[in-house]
């Protein structure tokens, strides 16, 4: 990705690693809680993002939230100065006053066009990576949008990939990806394929290397079954599906090992022997990551010719506008995005 | 009266010889049960060679006598494999017929009534297979060898947070059709009761759904609202003190925020994932079901370290401590 030609202006601290080119953070649906962890972040000291919304309806909402935020309207990413302690927002209309709570599906297609622009800027390079609020699938879908969600429609704006969007989730101490995500766990041992467990390994390895400096990733894959078949007594995919899906990664020189017995893999010594951990199911690596770290667990789209990540929650209806959401999840997304583009930056 | 707990070594060739002495040499021990070693003297004298300890065993014949009387810690000595057989870090069927034999032993005697308890070192898997076992694994060997008929389950402990499951060693894609209403009440009266025998009075449960996200609705799968949600409320009306079903991937936040005490999953790494992730080296397990207690650290016979005195005794000490308790609440709430 190459850096825009605005980071010229910006005088770089030694203490402070800035990258070159902002981060373009997006509404997500205006009746969830994303301009009001927005706000928190903002308050808690994150900068070096913009914000698309509405100034109006943020000002508003600071003021209800006693937050101090001094926010600065402009054009483009570009346009943003990282010395500065104001908000930087771009500003949108929504059709639609936003409910706290009630989606409203006259909203959705400004919802859709926001990210939209933000995907064009991290793609051009006016932003250094994107990162999405929550947003509504259903009431997207109800308005026409023909995508499962933020995840699949990204990748329609994107170069192709093989075995692209796959979703991973990071925090500090894990990074991981599963090879099926949204489906009945009844659905997943025929779902999975030897041809999926490669691509997504490979994706995975590919941002390991890229986003966050592992030279030559090491990748745990877990088993599908419990002690992973133990010999194909407790299931064979293990054996006939996994075990060769690993020697064809082994074969294009990654260092993948597994399946490995997926109960063993997430205690504090199991983790110092990998980089990332490929599961093969989404409640496998959830369960890890969650319980590891509730709040800093960031979702990561991988596959796409940009950088994208968000919160890893909802859009909290039940708590919209109640002024109880917490930003710990949104700073871990930024602060992830920033580190992502910084070392494909450094790396480029 | 205090607790009678036998303990066995498990398999000569791991680490569970060096973790019974350690553990005696812990505090508080020698005084919080009355103790009965069962098994080859060698063992356990080789056991204290690899911890660095000497520890005075009195021997007995626990079968004619009332052992406790002794002075001493007490050794119910047996010939289950000559010292030049045992096989340190290796599977062999030497190794897995004395742990086999031993636990056959400490089995009879709890089910006669000379002891009240079995605490075990772990047990090599392969080995007892070699050995005889012929079940999946030691729970229902167990079961058989007692003429249990009624529901079994292994239940995982940490630093307080219990989990028991409904599926166990069984292929994924079985898992789904394993599920039933049923079994989920089995599982549930089985920790709930297990809770209560460790001194919970009225245990918080909480139920893991099957699906991601709980099935979002009935879009990633049915379960939850055809078979758990309705177990639930029914157990509910039972006057348990549960809920769920919920994600498991937010489940165990609840558990570790110390809001319930037990957490029943639906398949094996559901809750063996969240368990060793918090305490890889501490859990502990209880067979669930024997009319007994019968405990064991969770963690496996660790050939990688057995012999080099490095063991961890942490999880073996928190087995013996919930034997201890268990015997104590184990009457009031038959």
């Amino acid at each position: 990705m190459a850096p825009a030609g605005s980071s010229g202006e910006v005088t770089v601290a030694m203490a402070t690693p800035l990258i070159p080119t902002p981060l373009i953070l997006t509404p997500g649906d205006p009746a969830g809680i994303g301009a009001e962890i927005t706000l928190k972040a903002h308050q808690a000291g994150e900068g070096g993002f913009a914000i698309i919304e509405d100034p109006r309806r943020l000002a508003t909402l600071a003021d209800r939230l006693s937050i101090d935020a001094k926010l600065r309207i402009i054009d483009t990413p570009g346009d943003i100065s990282i010395e500065d302690d104001h908000l930087p927002v771009i500003p949108l209309e929504w059709p639609q006053a936003p409910c706290a709570g009630t989606a409203d599906p006259r909203n959705a297609p400004t919802v859709i066009e926001s990210v939209r622009r933000a995907a064009t800027w991290a793609r051009d390079g006016s932003a250094a990576a994107m990162v999405t609020n929550p947003v509504n699938k259903a009431v997207l879908q109800e308005a026409g949008f023909a995508h499962p969600g933020h995840t699949e429609f990204l990748a329609t704006l994107s170069a192709p990939h093989d075995g692209a969007p796959a979703m991973m989730l990071a925090c500090d101490e894990l990074r991981v990806v599963p090879v099926t995500i949204h489906m009945a766990l009844r659905d997943v041992p025929d779902a999975l394929t030897g041809d999926d467990i490669v691509s997504k390994g490979m994706l995975l390895a590919e941002s390991l290397r890229r986003d966050f400096s592992c030279a030559n990733p090491r990748i745990a894959v877990c088993g599908l079954n419990p002690h992973a078949g133990e010999n194909g007594q407790f299931g064979d995919e293990d054996d006939q599906v996994i075990a060769p899906a690993v020697a064809r990664l082994q074969a294009a020189g990654i260092r993948a090992f597994g399946p490995v017995s997926a109960d063993t893999l997430f205690h504090r010594r199991a983790r110092e022997t990998y980089d990332g951990v490929l599961g093969m199911y989404h409640d496998q690596v959830l369960i890890p990551i969650k319980t590891l770290d509730f709040d800093g667990g960031v979702n990561v789209t991988l596959g796409l010719d940009f950088i994208r990540t968000s919160p890893d929650h909802g859009t909290a209806f039940d708590i919209a506008g109640t002024g109880t959401a917490q930003a710990g999840s949104l700073i871990a997304a930024l602060r992830m995005a920033r580190l992502m583009a910084t070392n494909r930056h450094a790396g480029s | 009266m205090k607790p009678r707990i036998g303990i066995i070594p498990g398999d000569p060739g791991g680490i569970g010889p060096e973790l019974i002495a350690r553990l005696l040499a812990e505090d508080g021990v020698l005084g919080q049960a009355d103790i009965l070693l069962i098994g080859d003297r060698h063992l356990f004298e080789m056991g204290q060679a690899q911890a660095g300890l000497e520890i005075a065993m009195t021997d007995c014949d626990a079968l004619t006598g009332d052992w406790t009387a002794i002075d001493g810690l007490a050794l119910h000595d047996r010939e289950t494999i000559a010292p030049e057989e045992v096989r340190l870090a290796e599977v062999t069927l030497a190794n897995g017929r004395s742990a086999l034999g031993n636990l056959n032993c400490a089995l009879e005697m709890a089910r006669d009534g000379i002891i009240d308890a079995v605490t075990f070192g772990p047990f090599n898997k392969a080995a007892l297979i070699e050995a005889g076992l012929g079940h999946e694994d030691e729970l229902h060997y167990m079961a058989e060898f007692l003429g249990v008929e009624n529901y079994i389950s292994e239940l995982n402990t940490l630093n307080g947070i219990w989990t028991s499951r409904v599926s166990s060693h069984i292929p994924l894609k079985d898992v789904p059709d394993y599920i039933s209403g049923h079994r989920i009440t089995e599982a549930v009266h089985l920790i709930d009761r297990t809770l209560k025998r460790s001194g919970l009075t009225r245990p918080r449960l909480s139920v893991a759904a099957l699906n991601p996200h709980a099935g979002d609705n009935g879009n990633f799968g049915m379960e939850e609202i055809e078979v758990i949600t309705p177990t639930v409320e029914t157990l509910r009306q039972q006057q348990l003190n549960i809920d769920g079903p919920w994600p498991s991937d937010t489940v165990f936040l609840k558990a570790k925020a110390g809001e319930v005490d037990g957490i029943i999953t639906m398949y094996h790494d559901q809750g063996q994932i969240a368990l060793k992730l918090m305490g890889f080296d501490r859990g502990v397990t209880v067979q669930g079901g024997i009319p007994f207690p019968v405990t064991t650290p969770a963690h496996g016979t660790a050939f990688d370290i057995a012999g080099t005195g490095t063991a961890d005794v942490g999880a073996t000490r928190a087995a013996f401590d919930i034997a201890c308790d268990m015997v104590g609440h184990w009457d009031s709430t038959a």
